[in-house]
């Protein structure tokens, strides 16, 4: 919840409407009406009316007024300085004329009105979060200097510019915020936001009121108000059109009259809306009608508290105990990213699975990913944990050397573009936090804040800023202390000190930090104990890491999954966990039954009715094989059990063995003994079978030099597959798959040379000379420039975002054992230049497939010329030709996928 | 609003190359996944807005389209779009798997094409209820229609707002698997013997319109027709299958 902040309120019905005592009525449309005047084709800009046609907008909004508008919305919907780039007006000069507009209208509020920048944020489009928040900044500041009571930010579609837009008027200005979204007929903005999600996100940010305007009618949005209400911790807005807008003979008409709008409009201030107006197609008359309904119905509910004080607490501060204006809402512990939203209402029975994979701590293949930037393994982890019924996504990137601040926010904006499931901000890093805090699209879960003093005031003011959710662990600076009573005190200073920063008590979740059994006994009954004192006297969400808690005992999974079923028992909401583990999801989707979240009991039944217990039958064996048996690994897609590794696990064993009459590779003197193996990787890599491929490679290894089986079967299928693209037998997604198989090969081969080489460090032997070098043992202590680096910058130039052909070539000349740095699409010259100087790499790709953007293509290239005169380019793309590409000064023209590698291969062959 | 749309496979495989080639089972069980989810994840939404041509011209230039609704009094632009949430599931399949992002893409680029088709259909049937008959679709970006007309062209159809179309620096839309496109109308009456050609891929525009309209020619010389003034004409996969891109080149 935001950091509580003094408001300029400045007048008394503002004030009662803030406190929820009493309705605000706001205007309605504007367009409809600037048309009827016959203004809408006088500027591009229609803001710029206010400076050129003040007499006209003031008229318009005087029958505001006139008919009972308590707050009139300035003309300023696109004052912006991207929209207003090309004029000679200034956002400051809009704004102080509209609102002067609005005053000598009589208007007894004004609102000066944000409406989005029109610009598409990251990841979708250019404008970062830091440049919406200026652009937002500029005008809630110039609404303030104009004089202006409340800053309306409104029809808004992407929740993290809503974001912007809240963070920046609640923090440059002293006005009440406003901000309402735009949602479509299925209840969603266009990027899947709810409006649950986005009062929750919101009013968390510090707005005053959160609301819906725009799209749809008042019978429409009812329903969608009363989904808002109960998590808006602020008053709840709401601006409907006058009805669905239909068109009739190549006209926009709203057909909802005065009358039945008003009418309509009483389920929405029965589901709580406060503050009311009307968006499109609505009229003054629309507004008089309104005026009379408000005037009809009593002055709105009583405020609650938001929570009970803290009983024991000797002093509570008056942050916590901020009134909620809203009596609808419902105190819950909510995470969100835009599209899903996992909430924990006070005093229902629900957990929620945090997904524990994207964690380096122990994982070699994680952290190697984090070290060579290949966000791509993270995404693959949580797509998953996702399949595999995750709630939260635990994130986590710390690894020593790395910039975390940067790489946790990088990898944020990934996931949040990648995965719907809300997420987990982990890292002890209070600069790390907020970075990625303040690019999220939602509002995320911070793991963690502890009972320290020093950490407290880190930790807090960024959970505060950025409305997060925080987990706070039991320890302090004498460390985590046994018994559950001292671990409840900590938690209780921790409840408090999250108070004074404006923290509800029911955004906190304690974890009462989880010890090994094996080696703290005694405890374990301690903790269990903790978060049962924790849950009754604090009234607080729990979380605990499960999987210490089997540390140095054998058949962990078991351990792991019984304590698991105890610590629910005992109150836990949130398990930290592997959700890939069929057997702690089995007792979590029991446990769900159990506590009445699974209603009817509808999962478990499609999910384990049918399925045979693991434990029946002759095959119960070991741990593992039951654990790998049981019914909810059927709930999941198999291929992405196995992380980001192969994707084609659920075809395996499909077809028969091939045989090796028809092997397409020669079979060496190495691979004599086993041709039938030879023949059957061979026809897999054609197949584009990578499990059943990943199988046999693993087979052959026992007996053969994985460098061999490189040298002597991949590369040269690879070689027969690219040549079956060329005479065209195969096509784009055949060597696609093939070269997909293969990789699935090869990484069989480096994961057992890496375990080979962490047993012993020293001896390292491998011939460094060949392709497979790289491949196999690209790793982070190598990513250093080396002058023989043979790494490739790939990257779509400025101003295209088309990156198929991009990734097409990027797995192609991965699979022929380069390492690839992708910089993705739309990369500015100067950025793949400081890429390459970094990673050393001496060969550079660019794709671009319009024609508009090829001037880019052309620039990148000198630039990459004049600053790294070793560095050579090689570019492609449906546009470019070989002339085009000798025209703008390009070492290579490559007409396709297949045609990189052999470029590459030549390239580096002859540099050796 | 939603407009109804399922992915035509062969037309995926098409924007991949697709000449014949045997696929196998497990390629073609990927394809089928592929579209699958496209058709699950995605709903393909459109809006259009009628305009005189004299208003739209004003940022609508250039020779070619003005030739193409040359005698045409009114014009509708209209916008497909797949919407964000396909950005997003690319993203996530492309990096999941290199070859499902390119089955998965290829899909969503039919998807959005059967969309726009479908959303032609209806303002092809709206338009035949006032009487009215239509050309075919004419892009942005092709011919000599520049693209830098899209940010105006969204604001003037109201996809800015509806469907929240964007444009990028270049002038691209996004979400990338969106469609715009211009389509004149004339009264019927005066379409007699003019040679108005019905949109390629709307056989139910056929259907419900002036049998007449379809006599105009076949796909081939619509092909040439239409590709006369593309830059990328000389390379186009698609112009030498005998499609049209509409000025959304694969």
């Amino acid at each position: 919840m935001a950091t509580p902040r003094n408001l300029t309120v400045t007048s008394d019905h503002l004030a009662a409407v803030l406190e929820g005592r009493a309705y605000l009525l706001c205007d309605g449309g504007m367009g409809t009406l600037v048309q009827a005047a016959g203004l809408h084709t006088v500027h591009e800009v229609p803001d710029l009316l206010n400076l050129t046609h003040p007499q006209d907008i003031a008229a318009i909004q005087r029958r505001y007024v006139e008919a009972g508008a308590d707050c009139i919305t300035t003309n300023t919907f696109s004052a912006n300085r991207l929209k207003l780039k090309d004029t000679d007006a200034t956002v400051a000069q809009v704004y102080a004329a509209a609102a002067a507009i609005a005053r000598e209208a009589g208007a007894p509020l004004v609102a000066g009105d944000i409406g989005p920048t029109g610009a598409l944020l990251e990841p979708l489009g250019p404008l970062t979060l830091d440049e919406a928040y200026d652009i937002f900044a500029e005008q809630a500041c110039a609404a303030e200097a104009a004089g202006c009571d409340v800053v309306l930010i409104e029809t808004m579609a992407d929740l993290l510019e809503a974001k912007a837009a809240v963070l920046a008027a609640v923090e440059n200005t002293s006005l009440p915020v406003f901000a309402t979204m735009t949602f479509g007929e299925d209840g969603r903005t266009f990027l899947g936001t709810t409006p649950a999600i986005a009062a929750t996100t919101l009013s968390a940010l510090g707005a005053q009121a959160v609301g819906l305007n725009c799209s749809l009618g008042p019978v429409e949005l009812a329903p969608l108000v009363d989904q808002l209400a109960p998590a808006a911790r602020s008053l709840v807005m709401a601006q409907p059109n006058a009805g669905l807008p239909r068109l009739q003979d190549g006209e926009t008409v709203f057909d909802v009259g005065p009358k039945e709008f008003a009418q309509a409009m009483e389920a929405i201030l029965d589901a709580g809306a406060t503050v009311v107006g009307g968006c499109c197609g609505t009229t003054p008359e629309h507004i008089r009608a309104l005026r009379a309904v408000l005037d009809g119905r009593p002055a709105p509910g009583p405020i609650v508290e938001a929570a009970a004080p803290i009983s024991t607490a000797p002093s509570s501060t008056p942050a916590s105990k901020l009134p909620v204006p809203n009596p609808r809402y419902e105190a819950a512990f909510a995470v969100a990213s835009a599209q899903r939203m996992v909430r924990l209402p006070q005093g229902q029975a629900a957990v929620a699975v945090i997904g524990e994979r994207i964690n380096p701590t122990g994982k070699k293949k994680l952290k190697a990913a984090l070290q060579a930037g290949d966000v791509d393994y993270l995404v693959a982890e949580a797509a998953a944990q996702q399949r595999a019924r995750a709630d939260i996504l635990d994130v986590n990137v710390g690894v020593p050397g790395l910039d975390e601040p940067a790489l946790l926010t990088q990898v944020v904006c990934t996931l949040q573009a990648t995965v719907p499931l809300p997420l987990q901000l982990d890292s002890s890093d209070p600069a790390a936090i907020e970075a990625a805090a303040r690019i999220y699209a939602g509002r995320p879960l911070v793991n963690s804040v502890n009972g320290k003093a020093a950490n407290l005031a880190a930790v807090l003011p960024v959970v505060a800023r950025y409305g997060c959710t925080v987990v706070g662990l039991t320890l302090d600076e004498n460390g985590i202390p046994p018994t559950a009573e001292e671990r409840l005190a900590i938690a209780r200073r921790i409840v408090e000190a999250a108070a004074d920063y404006g923290i509800p008590r029911e955004d906190v979740a304690i974890d009462c930090l989880v010890m090994a059994a094996a080696t703290n006994q005694a405890e374990v009954r301690e903790i269990l104990r903790a978060v049962t004192l924790v849950k009754q006297e604090l009234g607080v969400r729990t979380v605990l890491g499960v999987s210490n808690v089997s540390f140095g005992l054998p058949q962990r999974p078991l351990v792991n999954a019984t304590f698991l079923a105890a610590a629910f028992g005992a109150g836990l909401d949130m398990p930290i966990l592997n959700p890939l583990n069929a057997r702690y999801r089995d007792t979590v989707d029991t446990f769900r039954v159990l506590n009445g979240q699974d209603e009817g009991c509808r999962y478990f039944l499609d999910t384990y009715a049918g399925v045979a217990d693991p434990y029946d039958g002759p095959a119960s064996g070991t741990a593992e094989a039951s654990a790998a048996a049981a019914p909810g690994e059927s709930a999941g897609a198999p291929s992405a059990a196995g992380g980001a590794t192969g994707t084609a696990s659920s075809r395996q064993g499909g077809a028969g063995a091939p045989s090796a009459a028809t092997c397409p590779i020669p079979v060496t003197p190495t691979f004599a003994d086993v041709p039938e193996s030879v023949a059957a990787l061979a026809a897999y890599a054609l197949e584009g079978r990578g499990a059943p491929l990943a199988e046999a490679t693993a087979q052959l290894l026992e007996t053969h030099d994985g460098l061999a089986i490189i040298n002597d079967i991949f590369v040269p299928v690879l070689d027969v597959v690219g040549l079956k693209y060329d005479d065209g037998t195969f096509f784009l997604p055949q060597l696609m798959a093939s070269a997909e198989a293969v990789k699935a090969g090869f990484d069989v081969i480096r994961a057992q040379q890496e375990a080979a080489g962490a047993a012993g460090r020293d001896s390292a032997t491998a011939d460094p000379t060949s392709a497979a070098h790289d491949a196999a043992t690209t790793s982070p202590d190598h990513a250093a420039p080396s002058p023989s680096s043979r790494a490739i910058v790939v990257a779509t130039v400025e101003g295209d975002i088309h990156d198929i052909g991009k990734n097409i070539v990027k797995m192609l000349l991965e699979n022929y054992g380069f390492p690839v740095i992708d910089l993705g699409r739309d990369v500015a010259p100067q950025a793949i230049v400081d890429a390459a100087r970094e990673a050393g790499a001496r060969l550079i790709g660019l794709s671009a497939l319009m024609t508009t953007t090829v001037g880019a293509m052309e620039h990148t290239i000198q630039l990459v010329h004049q600053q790294l005169p070793q560095a050579a380019v090689m570019v492609g793309g449906a546009v470019i030709t070989q002339e085009f590409a000798d025209q703008i000064g390009a070492d290579f023209y490559a007409k396709d996928a297949a045609e990189s590698t052999r470029v590459a291969t030549q390239f580096f062959g002859e540099e050796a | 609003m939603e407009l109804t749309a399922q992915v035509d496979i062969d037309e995926a495989l098409a924007f991949l190359g697709h000449r014949g080639q045997a696929l196998g089972p497990d390629l073609a069980a990927r394809i089928q996944r592929a579209a699958a989810l496209c058709e699950a994840e995605l709903r393909p939404r459109g809006v259009w807005q009628t305009l005189p041509w004299e208003d739209a011209r004003l940022f609508l230039t250039g020779h070619d389209l003005a030739a193409h609704v040359d005698g045409y009094p009114e014009v509708v632009l209209m916008a497909a779009t797949l919407g964000p949430e396909s950005e997003l599931m690319l993203r996530r399949e492309s990096a999941l798997s290199a070859t499902d992002g390119l089955l998965v893409d290829a899909c969503a680029s039919s998807l959005v094409e059967q969309a726009a088709n479908r959303l032609t259909c209806l303002i092809v049937e709206e338009a035949a209820a006032r009487g009215l008959t239509a050309t075919s679709r004419y892009s942005p970006g092709y011919g000599d229609l520049p693209l830098t007309c899209q940010p105006a062209f969204l604001a003037a159809c109201g996809a800015d707002r509806a469907l929240g179309l964007r444009t990028t620096a270049a002038n691209m839309l996004v979400p990338t698997k969106s469609i715009t496109a211009v389509i004149g109308l004339k009264p019927v009456l005066d379409a007699e013997g003019e040679g108005v050609v019905v949109p390629q891929k709307a056989p139910a525009v056929a259907a419900g319109a002036p049998s007449r309209s379809a006599a105009a020619g076949g796909a081939g010389s619509a092909t040439q027709d239409r590709c006369a003034t593309c830059p990328l004409a000389p390379t186009c996969s698609l112009r030498a299958q005998g499609r049209i891109c509409y000025g959304n080149p694969a």
